[in-house]
Order: structure tokens, then sequence, then C-alpha cells
């Protein structure tokens, strides 16, 4: 997958075909309506914020996208063909790859185990392939590889998660998914259990992450962090999609009012809408 | 940028779980040193021999019993399966005029098929791991009486004695020093070197993370309390090639026997970290104190106090190592 540079795509929206979309997607737990008829819609190259109050259904709403829940109604879109997710292990397959907040990673073993937890590189040969004896120095090189082009400084790929901080454990937790995403990755709050410092370490990284060439989609309660690098806003209110908001345009105190609904989108002016 | 800032404190910190695997090693050096100066009997091949014989089944079990508690799981009805295998195995040969070899298979399927029980117990029913295994301690104990009549076995054809036949290294009689060595290989290959070992690490690391990274854990779970469930039945054939007989007794103590050893071998009991290899170890030193002990002409009621002893210190130690972590 080639892309083009990003600016030109926002100007010419009809032209860049999405990555993901979702239309009409429905989700009912017995009286209650999670998501009520969402869209959803992601370009290539992007990092495209996903806002909303508690309750809102952005929660609900991005487990359809990663195949964690499976909707009542809609049709969800993975480069133009429809697809549909029975579990996260469906959409994986799919290319797309999730980051949850709660750190997952194992703690007492190794950066390159990590990495390539459930997707260890293999020894050649059919002995080693049946008994799937795992190749620990190319995992280790790869992981080399794979963090340097993230521009991740870590020591050794050999040492234990566990000896590093909570932002470098985030981080290797964004890197593994960048590694293996072929075409989405889904950053379900990544900076929530961070500090100040290693929040900016995560977003560093989610940017190398996109400017590789793949789009993030990012869950975030954190307004700072997510005026800081998205470059659309997805505002998700009442089980749908309220707005789609120009991050470069509107102000900060502006988009809280639309997620709340003081604000109606269409009393914003037109250039603070994304298109 | 990050970086000066972490180094020293990984450093340090990296050095904790060398010394858990050094542990164990030390206290077994010191325990041979100990009881070296205490009876000159004690450095011979023969009484090496005696601890081998002393922990073959229990090291066996413990084998299974580390597996298990590598994922943070635990198995108190291991020692009453053992128990059940050997009265199958002997049972279905004397009494069924079974071939030793199929009978000793039909013995090693039904503790397989009863470890994957447990793990169907604490996957599919989520139970937790001591509950499930308690209460097949009790089921599979009462069967076992059930089915014996609470006798033990015995007239076994010469075929099912076959581990309790000596073979001779330098000199000196090992019986099961060979299968226990490759046992504890086959364990520490799997675990350090193949894909589903490493999954046994992180899914009693972080269980949540392994099933997101699309590992079946439920099929991982059931798996390893079955295999666990095979070298259950493989120390039945010990026990049974040991006593010459098939024992419906046998087995009441080993679940805490073993996880005196697992622990004493530096793995930790909330699962994820150790070695098969301390496992070994720890076997070791509970054999080296027994017979050290009995040689020195120490009171039994000592040998379990000290084990008592060395088992608060290792969970301490584990338990220390782990808040600084």
């Amino acid at each position: 997958m080639t892309l083009q540079s990003t600016p030109d795509q926002t100007s010419s929206r009809s032209s860049a075909p999405l990555v993901m979309e979702a239309r009409g997607l429905v989700k009912r737990y017995g009286q209650v309506t999670a998501i009520n008829g969402a869209d959803f819609e992601l370009r290539p190259g992007e990092i495209l914020a996903v806002i909303g109050d508690n309750g809102a259904g952005k929660s609900s709403m991005i487990k359809a996208l990663s195949g964690a829940v499976v909707p009542d109604e809609g049709q969800i879109f993975l480069d133009g063909q429809l697809v549909s997710f029975r579990s996260p292990i469906d959409a994986r397959r799919q290319g797309i790859e999730t980051v949850y907040q709660d750190l997952a990673v194992a703690p007492a073993m190794t950066i390159a185990e990590n990495l390539f937890l459930g997707r260890e590189i293999l020894k050649a040969g059919p002995i080693a392939k049946l008994l799937r004896i795992v190749d620990k120095k190319k995992m280790h090189e790869e992981a080399v590889r794979h963090m340097q082009g993230l521009q991740f400084a870590i020591k050794s790929m050999s040492q234990p998660v566990e000896t590093l901080s909570g932002g470098q454990r985030q981080g290797v937790a964004v890197a593994r998914s960048a590694a293996f995403a072929r075409h989405v990755v889904i950053m379900d709050e990544p900076t929530a259990a961070l500090g100040v410092r290693e929040g900016n370490m995560v977003l560093d990284l989610i940017r190398k992450v996109r400017d590789g060439g793949l789009p993030v989609i990012l869950i975030s309660h954190n307004m700072p962090h997510v005026f800081e690098i998205a470059d659309r806003i997805h505002v998700h209110r009442m089980g749908q999609r309220a707005a789609l908001l120009n991050p470069k345009k509107i102000s900060m105190a502006d988009t809280v009012s639309v997620m709340t609904g003081a604000l109606k989108p269409e009393q914003l002016s037109a250039d603070m809408l994304a298109h | 940028m990050t970086q000066p800032a972490t180094a020293p404190p990984a450093a340090k910190r990296s050095a904790l779980p060398s010394l858990s695997t050094l542990g164990p090693l030390i206290a077994l050096l010191l325990a041979c040193i100990f009881f070296a100066t205490q009876s000159d009997r004690f450095l011979t091949a023969t009484t090496l021999s005696l601890v081998l014989k002393q922990i073959s089944f229990v090291a066996v079990i413990a084998i299974g019993q580390t597996l298990v508690i590598l994922t943070s799981g635990i198995d108190l009805s291991c020692g009453v399966i053992m128990a059940l295998g050997s009265v199958v195995m002997t049972k279905f040969a004397v009494e069924l005029g079974m071939p030793p070899l199929l009978a000793i298979l039909c013995g090693l399927i039904i503790t397989t098929a009863i470890g994957a029980l447990n793990g169907v117990l604490i996957t599919r029913l989520r139970l937790p791991p001591f509950i499930a295994t308690l209460g097949m301690y009790g089921i599979i104990f009462a069967a076992t009486q059930i089915y014996s009549n609470a006798q033990t076995v015995t007239n076994l054809p010469p075929a099912l004695n076959f581990l309790g036949q000596t073979f001779n290294i330098l000199g000196t009689p090992f019986t099961f020093g060979a299968v226990l060595m490759l046992l504890f290989g086959l364990a520490w290959f799997f675990l350090t070197q193949t894909a589903p070992g490493r999954h046994v690490y992180a899914v009693g690391n972080n269980p949540e993370a392994v099933r997101l990274s699309g590992i079946p854990t439920t099929r991982l779970l059931i798996s390893v309390y079955a295999v666990a469930g095979l070298l259950y039945g493989i120390a039945a054939l010990i026990l049974v090639g040991r006593v010459g007989a098939g024992d419906p007794n046998a087995g009441q103590t080993e679940n805490l026997e073993s996880i005196t050893a697992v622990v004493l071998g530096g793995t930790s009991l909330f699962g994820g970290r150790g070695n098969v290899l301390g496992t070994f170890l720890g076997a070791l030193i509970v054999g080296v104190f027994r017979v050290g002990l009995t040689l020195s002409g120490v009171n039994s009621v000592y040998q379990i106090l000290i084990t008592g002893v060395l088992i608060i210190l290792a969970v301490a130690t584990d338990q220390f190592s782990r808040r600084k972590a």
C-alpha cells in the first residue's frame, strides 16, 4: 500500500478511498441501544480521534470495528470490501490491530517475546516447525530493527518488560500493533495510565506509526492529546456520530460543547467541520 | 531520552531473577556440605542413588506441578491421580489379564483424561484451580478406594516393574535417575524453546494479553493440565516399579511435597516466572534433607519442620523480589 502525502488527501476528499467505513451500525442490549445507527470513516494515513462523553457509546462502536462486539445491524467496509468480524481474532486476520489501555503485555517476558507473542518466528526445518521451536535470535534481531524504525530507545530487547517504565511498556504495545497491523491500528486510551512525559513519548510513537503509512483510530479523553496529534476528530454522542471536526480550526472549548450537546454542529462555521 | 534515567534500575532488577535461580543451587550445596560434615556416609554414590529414589515420583509429579503453577494455577489432585494410575495399571494387568504395556497405556490415558478434566473445570466452569483440584482430590481419592476395595494390587507381571529394575552406572545402581533426567530435559526444552512453552509463561503473566494476542488460552490451559495428568501417570509407573504394587493409599501428601519442590526451585506461586530445572533442584533439596537428617540420626519430625521453614523462606524471597520489581 503506497500513500500520497496527507495534506493532498484532505483537500480532495472524494478521490481518496476510505480505509475503513461503517454505515448505520446498531447494537442493542435489551432496552439499551448502545450504537444507534452510527457512521464511521477512516482515511488512509490519518490519525482520527474518537471522542465522546462517558456513555456516548464510542467504546461500543470501537468494539464493533475491532471485532469485540458483533453489531445487530449495519455494515463495515475495509478498503471498500464488506467485512464481518465475529471476534477480535477475525479483525486481526484482516490487519486491524488494537492497543488496549490496560498495558496488555506479559511483564516477566522480554520485549522481543512480547512483540512476537502469539506470532513467534519459528526455526526453519520440518522438525522445528512441528515442535514449534522458536527462533529467539531472529525474533531479537527483528525486534531491534523494528524498534529502531520507530526510534524507540531501549537498551536491550532481551530485558523483561517489567523493567520498563509505564510509558515504555505502552510503547511496546504500540510497537507491537504497528509491527503487525496491515490496515488499521486502533488505540483505546493509550495515554490514560501515563504521566505527562510518558504520554508525550507514546504520542510521538503514534505519529511515527501514522507517518509509516498506517491510519490510526485514537480513542481518548485527553483533549490536549487529541488536539496535538489528531488530523480529524469524530465526535460521538448518543450512539451516533454527531460531527466530524477539524482540530486546526475549532477550539477545544467548542469541541467539548459539541460533545456535550451544548453546541449543534449546524451552528459551527463550515471550516470547523472536517470533510 | 528516558534511557539514562531508567538504565540503573533496569540493571538492578534484572539481577534478581538470576538470584532466584542461584538460590536453590546455593541452598542445595550448603545442605550437602552440612550433611557431609555430619555423616561420612553422606557423600557416597549410594546416598546419591538413595536421594534420587526418595524423590523419584515426587520429582516427576513436580514437573507437572511446575507447568500448572507457571500458568498461575495449582494442582492439589496430583498425588491421588498418581495413586489411581498405579491401581488402574496393576489391576488391568493382574485382574483383566491385559498385556502389561496395554495396561500401562490405559493407566496413562486415564490420568491424562483426569488432568484434562481439571483443565475443563478451570476454563469452562471458571472454577479457581485451587477449588477445582481440591474437589478432584476428594473424588479421585474416593474413586480409587472404591475401585480397589482399598486393597493394594500385588503379584505383578515383571514387565510392569521395569522402572523398578536397577541399571548400573559406574557401579552404582540407578533406577529412576535416567528417566528423571530425560523428563526434566524435555520439560525444560518445551518451556524455553517452543512457542507453546512460552505461552505457558505468558498466560501466567497476563492471561488477558495472551487471549487478546489470539492464542487460544482455553485450549492451552486444558493441554497443560492434561500433560500434568500424563506426568502423574508416569509417576504412577515409577511408583509401581518402586513398591512393586498398585497402591490406592499412595499420593496423599504428594500435592504439598510437589508444591514445595516447585517453590524451593524458585518458581513463583503467582505464575509466569520460574524454571523447571529449579524444580529438580527443589526436589533434590527435599530429598537431601530427608536422607541427610536420617543418616545423621535426627528425628524425622525435624525433616517436616525444616521443609516448612524452607518453603516459607522460598515464598518470602519471591514476594520480596516481586515487590522490588
